[in-house]
Order: structure tokens, then C-alpha cells, then sequence
């Protein structure tokens, strides 16, 4: 039986921490009469592309091909990419630098996409090295 | 093979052992920088705070300081809206040693569209003021015409946007440097301007007035420079006694309260910096002696075929070298992706001015912070680089150690 991908297991990780933060302790603004502000939205979206990467990630896990590994890898570093722009430059966020989607949930997500993407990169790269060195 | 691709090689076969280096070195990096730039932020953000108060005493209503502390909204931003009979001010410009006395008037809007929050809304007088004049000249030359604004860098809005406040648009015409005070989340108009907003406000059901006639003047403070050469302390007694329902502040205390605080989180970020160079310099310590214990028949073999006591001691500092400096980066990116991201939420989590330094300065204290490293790492190595280098060949490998 070959290897888990420990690339693989830390993207999903990542990706656990993005879809479950951006509902809870990374999310954006709560307003107290219960409105929805853009910031929102853009949370809405993070959950989104966080659960869609934790998929992509438990697929490349359990994935015996290395080939196909590698390209699910390559897939979720893009999903990733995809994801630092989402909060501010695709759906904005609240005018005021010191708010909660600002301070908080703009500056983790991009973090977390970024170390979600250089790590499934990565897992790419290492995957394509083992499959050619195996044939 | 020469010393350094040995050192490279000795490293790489034991990746396990080379990690934990790296990391032990990472993690003095990372507070050393990380620590540095939140006290060089703070002391920057002091520094701001004293430049921007250009004022020696600021008057503002007795109801001041329980409605919403005037320092918090300086400070941290909060939104505050208090009002004081303009009388004072011709009173404040009466009295002996006074130079220049130039009001505001605040206002906290409803929640403005641009930001579904309460912003700030200060309203000076540009013939008189010497507080935010002076700053807005430095990204706005221009006169600002009827509901004009220039925002502060924290309330993001661009030139030339539309914002409402009670209903009015307000056109923004700039925006203004960074102070890392809560004046960057305010918005600042003409005293014109502000007369509007205050009867749009009044129009919504928020009534600003404290006299019973029909005048629209109200003031919220009153900022007040002393003629050289008269004491503050003296003028400010006689302001107080000068004025009605009103309490004159002396910047200096304010500053010197904002100051004990912040020497109070810099002795205690500096205490825990040592505690963790220290811990880390022990582990080091201990890690290298151990390492030392282990490769003692690598080291026999070595002396065997000749290898200099000299070039042993200088492969093992170079080996602790390099992982001082994989470390070093390491803690540095990592102490960046900390507190660069996470600068508004760490200075509303202090609520003291935070501002960073430049970056030329953050570059030099990168650097120290890796050669810090580099050096701890080569300092914890040494004794045990000159333990290795005197092992007696024949008795170790006799040992069978």
C-alpha cells in the first residue's frame, strides 16, 4: 500500500480550518440587528471554497494513482489561489479597516489560502517527482 | 570533499535532529523580530499621537468624561458626541497666555453605507485650526468647499466617492497619512459642512443643542496653544476657572498615561522575549551536548583519517550556523505573516497608537534578528564543537561508544 500524501492530510487541514474559521472564530462582521453587510457574502464564499478544497484534498488522500494525486493537488492549489482574492478584491468587504471581516477575517484567509496552496504546490511537485522515479 | 559539504551533508542525512534546530533557532528569531516591531509600533504610534496633539491644553465639556472618555476616542477611535456653549470659546481666547484657541465639533453618524458602522465625524474651523490642518495639507492643498470631506486611512473610501452621513452626501476629496491613532478612523469636514450635518441630524430626531436659542454654533472641544514662555500648568488653572460646565485637559498628563501603559506592554513583551531566549538558549544547550555525546564515534573516525581538531570544531559551528540561519529566516517570515497581516487587530487589542516603523527600519531588525540567531545557535554549539574536537580516537572506539 503506498504512503498517505502528508501534503494532502495538511491541505485538508487547512482547508478544515478556512470553511469552519470563516463560520465562526474567523468570520466576518456580526451586526447587532441581524443585517447582512458585504462582508458576509464573502464569508459565505470562503465556507464555500473551504469545504470545496477539504474535498479535493480527502480525494488526493485516499487517491492510489500518483498521477491523479498531482492533479487533484494542482487543482486545490488553485482553488486556494482563488481563495486570497475572494475577501476585498471579488466580494468586498465593510469601509472601515478596523472592523472584524478587515482585521481579522481578510488577513487569515489569505494566510491560510496561501499556506493551503504553497502545500498542495508542493505535494504536486513531490507527487510528480515519486511517480516518475516509480516507473 | 571540503569541511562545508560535509557540514551540508551531516545536516541533510539527520533531518530529524536538523529540524528540531531549525525550529528551536526559528523560534528565537520570531520573538525577537515579532516582539521588536510591536514595540517599535507602539513607541511609533506614541510618537504620532504627540505630534498630532499639537495642543498644550484641550477644553471640552464636563459631561465629556463620562459620556465617552475623551482619550478613548482619540485613542481608539470610539464615537463621541458632546457639545458645550460656544461662549467658552471667546472665554478660552480671553484669558492671559493663550495664543491660538481652535474648536471642533463632533459628531458620530448613524451608520454611514460606506461601512455599516458609527464613524466620526470632527468639524474644525481651517481659518483657526493648527490641529488637523496642518495634517490634511499634507494630502489635500486645496480649500474644502461645502460637505467636503478628507477621511482618515482607516476608513476606506477613495477620492472622489460619495459618502452619506444623515442622509447627506458628502463628496470625499482625500485621504490622510496614518497617525495609528483612532483619529484615522474619523472623517473631517469645514465647520460649514458640519452645521449641515448637525440639522440632518436634528432632521432624524438627534438634537445636539445644550442652549435654548435657535444657534446652530456648538463646539465639542477647544484646543488651545500657550504663548511661549507662559506656564501651561497656570493658564490651564485659569481656564478652568475661566470657563462654564467645562474641564480643561493638559495633553502632556493624557500623553503621560498613554506613555506608562505602553512602557508597561514593552517591559512585559521584553521580559517574555528573555524568557524565551533563555529557555531556548537551555534547550540549545542540552540538544547540542547530547548530539555531541552521540557522534563521538563519527568524530574518532574523523580524527583518524586525519581530520584537525581545528576543522572538527569548524564543521560543527558551521553546521549550528546554518541551521541558525534556516531558523532565522524561517522565524522572520513566520513572525511577518503574524504581525504584518494582524496590525489593526493587535492595535484595537492594545487600545494604545500603534503605527509601524518604516520600512527600511523593519528590514535592519529582520536582519538583526537572524544574525541573533545565527549567533545563539553558534554560541550554544561551541562547547560542544570543543568537547568533539578533543575526543581521544583510540579510547572511543575502544569503548565501543
Amino acid at each position: 500500500m503506498k504512503k498517505l500524501s502528508v501534503s494532502s492530510f495538511a491541505v485538508l487541514v487547512l482547508a478544515l480550518l478556512i470553511a469552519v474559521g470563516s463560520r465562526s472564530f474567523l468570520g466576518p462582521c456580526v451586526h447587532e440587528d441581524g443585517s447582512f453587510g458585504a462582508c458576509h457574502w464573502a464569508g459565505q464564499a470562503m465556507f464555500g471554497l473551504g469545504l470545496l478544497m477539504m474535498l479535493q484534498s480527502a480525494f488526493a488522500l485516499l487517491w492510489r494513482d500518483r498521477k491523479v494525486r498531482a492533479g487533484i493537488l494542482a487543482a486545490t492549489a488553485m482553488t486556494a489561489v482563488l481563495g486570497c482574492f475572494v475577501p476585498g478584491p471579488l466580494i468586498s468587504l465593510c469601509g472601515m479597516a478596523t472592523m472584524r471581516c478587515r482585521a481579522v477575517m481578510q488577513p487569515a484567509m489569505i494566510l491560510l489560502c496561501l499556506l493551503a496552496a504553497l502545500t498542495a504546490a508542493a505535494g504536486c511537485a513531490a507527487e510528480l517527482r515519486r511517480s516518475r522515479a516509480e516507473s | 570533499m571540503n569541511l562545508r559539504s560535509l557540514a551540508w551533508k551531516n545536516l541533510i542525512r539527520r533531518p530529524g535532529r536538523t529540524l528540531a534546530l531549525i525550529l528551536l533557532t526559528a523560534l528565537l528569531s520570531l520573538s525577537v523580530f515579532g516582539g521588536s516591531v510591536v514595540v517599535g509600533s507602539l513607541r511609533q504610534g506614541l510618537d504620532s499621537l504627540e505630534s498630532r496633539l499639537g495642543a498644550d491644553i484641550i477644553v471640552v465639556p464636563a459631561s465629556a468624561q463620562s459620556k465617552v472618555s475623551f482619550k478613548n476616542m482619540l485613542l481608539q477611535g470610539t464615537t463621541g458626541a458632546f457639545y458645550m456653549d460656544p461662549e467658552n470659546l471667546e472665554r478660552v481666547r480671553e484669558v492671559d497666555g493663550v495664543e491660538i484657541a481652535a474648536p471642533q465639533v463632533f459628531l458620530a453618524s448613524l451608520k454611514a453605507d460606506c461601512c455599516s458602522v458609527k464613524i466620526q465625524v470632527i468639524g474644525f474651523d481651517p481659518e483657526t485650526d493648527f490641529i488637523v490642518q496642518p495634517w490634511i495639507e499634507e494630502s489635500y492643498t486645496k480649500e474644502l468647499g461645502d460637505l467636503d470631506v478628507v477621511v482618515g486611512s482607516k476608513v476606506e473610501a477613495d477620492v472622489g466617492d460619495i459618502i452619506r452621513i444623515y442622509d447627506e452626501r458628502c463628496k470625499v476629496v482625500g485621504r490622510l497619512a496614518a497617525t495609528g491613532t483612532g483619529l484615522d478612523t474619523a472623517v473631517y469636514c469645514n465647520l460649514d459642512s458640519m452645521k449641515t450635518l448637525l440639522k440632518a441630524a436634528e432632521a432624524k430626531g438627534i438634537s445636539h443643542k445644550v442652549t435654548s436659542d435657535d444657534s446652530d454654533d456648538q463646539i465639542s472641544a477647544i484646543y488651545v496653544k500657550v504663548k511661549d514662555g507662559c506656564d501651561i500648568g497656570a493658564v490651564n488653572s485659569k481656564i478652568q476657572g475661566h470657563t462654564r460646565k467645562c474641564t480643561a485637559v493638559r495633553t502632556k498628563s493624557m500623553l503621560t498615561d498613554v506613555s506608562s501603559s505602553l512602557s508597561g506592554i514593552s517591559g512585559t513583551i521584553t521580559t517574555l522575549i528573555g524568557a524565551i531566549w533563555a529557555l531556548a538558549l537551555v534547550i540549545l544547550l542540552i540538544a547540542f551536548a547530547m548530539i555531541a555525546n552521540e557522534r563521538k564515534r563519527e568524530f574518532a573516525v574523523l580524527r583518524l583519517i586525519g581530520t584537525s581538531r581545528r576543522m572538527l570544531s569548524g564543521m560543527i559551528l558551521k553546521e549550528s550556523a546554518m541551521c541558525g540561519l534556516a531558523g532565522g529566516l524561517l522565524g522572520v517570515i513566520a513572525a511577518s505573516a503574524i504581525v504584518f497581516p494582524f496590525t489593526t487587530l493587535i492595535e484595537t487589542s492594545l487600545k494604545l497608537p500603534y503605527l509601524r516603523p518604516s520600512i527600511p527600519d523593519m528590514i535592519l531588525l529582520g536582519l538583526l534578528a537572524v544574525l541573533a540567531s545565527v549567533v545563539v545557535g553558534s554560541l550554544a554549539s561551541s562547547y560542544a564543537s570543543f568537547r568533539l574536537s578533543r575526543v581521544d580516537p583510540g579510547t572511543v572506539l575502544r569503548e565501543g561508544n
